[in-house]
């Protein structure tokens, strides 16, 4: 028992040099490889070791990309990552305001390019925001299974549907005289502002006003509501049409199918690329940043399809992290 | 509302009491007890303590909603009158809200007052006692189902029910009438607990009087009972439709998700309590307009709430007959 005392009290008072061990293994970056980095790398990316990543990591912007970088920042923890990050899903705007002019995040999360006027008032504050693709998102527009009448839908369309007509013949003579069912993504939600951006030139009035609306952040309920009615339309993230495609059937837009192919090639007109922004200055001082990021762009194709995106195309991948080794240059 | 019950207690312990008293025990002295003084005060800071706390929930109501009336776009004229309700784009009539939450309400009503009422009676004057040991404990099953269990039980088994008998076209997926009848069901227990508490404190003598003069069970039951038992029954009416006005998750699953103003029961609309529901529980920033909306809203309902059970108060006190 007096053993195992002792043996106790030795560990305790071991422990803080074995902790500063590790502590000093951080401004060894400076000398040549970073601590968390490992044999063997991923695409051409340093293989990360995120039980050696240290630090807290905050980041910011859209909603929709927020469940991708959720479901990665939980596989980073998952693999061994202590620190905390913070994910806020304030919007692509309101995230890149936080990164380029407060300068409060790390990384700033987007569903659309950053602008350049964005890009100069980074500079200013000393940073150049450097681009990293993660992904694709397909907007889906869908109808009941039992729907017959329609198909395809133009962008114009689609504005006098979810817009100023009531009855389906409202739009097209020989659709049936049937009120439109509406059943939307509630206004706080990154897709009802790209829908509004992208078919009402950025104005909600229409959309707000049309008849027979119904609003709802859980998109299930949306997805219930159209199940339940030939004459109901809505439009949600591509993953819940795979979930529900027995019952839903998808639109065409412009007469492009939502399909991998038209989502890589960039045809399908609601498809929209996701996006992460950093800076290299961060990602040299902060480098539980450049870990997170690595490990993003290794692993983020294993993870994107179950949250519901499609992947990006293999070049624009390959070009962030490209950009990664670029920015990281002599660290690993 | 509550003397019904207390009054058949009281008359319950008077009877009780003559068999337990003990003469030898009656001739004890008050004695001064410290503790007990202690406890005393501890119960008045308790009882003190939810006037506080209904006092502060008033208070943060009227603040937030002050900051939505004093908007400049909102007058109470629109918000009264107008049948738009859309404050992100500049509609704030409350009607369509108030409207679904009334037909809501009405449905229940419709449903939950008969069929409650029929079981109070039953329970009180016609069931034996082994069929009591039964119903009474699956009444109390029944008003222990959390309230979203019975939002799915309306989406899931009444709305396809509605849509079988009065064809799909018609009744559309989210739908006030499916919601209103299963808030109808979620209020029976306590429609029939409290109105067999009322019914069950008419004394004996009374039903012994008419069966005297002649009158059969039947009679008896609704020219005498019934009679005689209305303001505890009334009043409990009343605190069922107040319970039935502020049921949420109900009608946030079942009743629709966009303000809608029709009188029709198969169409969907969204009541005050459904569109409160559903802006919390989005990430609205707090200056929004929306996010004022809701604290006006909750006003509203609070007063609608308040001034029913106020109203039953009253009935109760003012019709109540007292027999002893």
């Amino acid at each position: 028992m007096k053993k195992l005392v002792i043996l106790f009290i030795a560990l305790s008072t071991l422990m803080p040099i074995f902790a500063a061990g590790t502590e000093q293994q951080k401004p060894a970056a400076k000398g040549g490889k970073l601590a968390w980095i490992e044999e063997p790398f991923i695409y051409g990316l340093p293989g990360v070791n995120p039980i050696k990543v240290t630090g807290n990591i905050i980041t910011a912007g859209s909603s929709t990309v927020y469940p991708l970088s959720e479901r990665m920042a939980e596989r980073f923890k998952e693999e061994g990552y202590s620190g905390t990050i913070t994910i806020d899903s304030i919007g692509s705007g309101a995230g890149f305001e936080r990164f380029c002019v407060a300068g409060e995040t790390d990384i700033s999360n987007a569903s659309r390019p950053i602008k350049a006027g964005e890009i100069n008032s980074a500079r200013k504050i000393g940073r150049e925001p450097i681009e990293f693709r993660v992904g694709t998102d397909a907007l889906a527009v869908v109808v009941n299974k039992s729907n017959t009448f329609i198909k395809n839908a133009t962008k114009q369309e689609l504005a006098k549907i979810f817009g100023g007509a009531r009855l389906w013949s409202d739009v097209n003579p020989s659709w049936p005289r049937q009120p439109i069912l509406r059943f939307i993504p509630g206004t706080d939600s990154g897709t009802f502002d790209y829908f509004v951006e992208e078919i009402f030139a950025n104005k909600p009035e229409p959309i707000l006003a049309a008849s027979n609306v119904q609003l709802s952040e859980d998109d299930n309920i949306l997805v219930q509501g159209i199940k339940g009615s030939s004459y109901a339309i809505g439009f949600f993230g591509y993953a819940y049409y795979v979930e529900n495609a027995d019952a839903l059937n998808i639109l065409s837009i412009e007469g492009i199918p939502a399909s991998a192919k038209n989502v890589d090639n960039g045809t399908y007109p609601l498809a929209r690329p996701l996006f992460l922004y950093s800076d290299a200055n961060i990602m040299r001082s902060k480098p539980q940043v450049a870990a997170f990021i690595d490990y993003y762009l290794s692993y983020v194709n294993e993870e994107v399809v179950d949250v519901g995106y499609f992947p990006a195309p293999e070049a624009a991948l390959n070009a962030s992290r490209q950009a990664w080794l670029k920015a990281m240059e002599g660290l690993y | 509302m509550g003397c019904m019950p207390m009054t058949s207690s009281f008359v319950f312990l008077m009877r009780y009491s003559k068999r337990m008293m003990d003469p030898h025990k009656n001739s004890f002295r008050r004695k001064v007890r410290p503790h007990e003084r202690f406890i005393e005060i501890m119960l008045f800071f308790c009882a003190l303590l939810s006037i506080i706390i209904t006092v502060g929930i008033v208070v943060i109501l009227v603040k937030e909603s002050w900051l939505f009336f004093k908007n400049p776009q909102v007058t109470l004229k629109e918000f009264f009158t107008s049948k738009k309700w859309q404050p992100m784009i500049g509609d704030f009539g409350f009607l369509p809200l108030l409207n679904a939450t009334f037909t809501t309400s009405i449905i229940a009503m419709s449903l939950g007052v008969p069929i409650g009422l029929f079981v109070a009676i039953y329970l009180s004057e016609y069931a034996s006692e082994k069929t009591r040991a039964v119903l009474k404990p699956i009444l109390e099953i029944l008003a222990g189902i959390p309230s979203i269990v019975f939002g799915y039980f309306a989406l899931t088994f009444m709305t396809p029910l509605l849509r079988g008998i009065f064809n799909a076209e018609r009744v559309e997926i989210y739908n006030t009438a499916s919601a209103g009848l299963v808030i109808g069901i979620l209020v029976l227990p306590l429609i029939a607990t409290m109105a067999e508490d009322a019914i069950g404190a008419v004394p004996k003598e009374l039903r012994l009087a008419a069966y005297a003069l002649g009158s059969t069970k039947l009679e008896t039951v609704f020219q005498i009972v019934i009679p005689a038992a209305i303001s505890g029954i009334s009043a409990t009416f009343l605190l069922a439709f107040s319970r039935a006005i502020g049921e949420t998750m109900v009608v946030a699953l079942a009743a629709g998700a966009g303000p809608n103003f029709t009188y029709n029961p198969f169409r969907s609309a969204e009541t005050i309590t459904g569109y409160i529901v559903r802006i919390s529980g989005g990430d609205v920033s707090y200056n929004s307009i929306d996010y004022n909306s809701i604290f006006a809203l909750g006003l509203v309902l609070f007063i609608i709430t308040f001034a029913l059970n106020f109203i039953s108060r009253r009935i109760s006190e003012r019709f109540r007959q007292e027999y002893e």
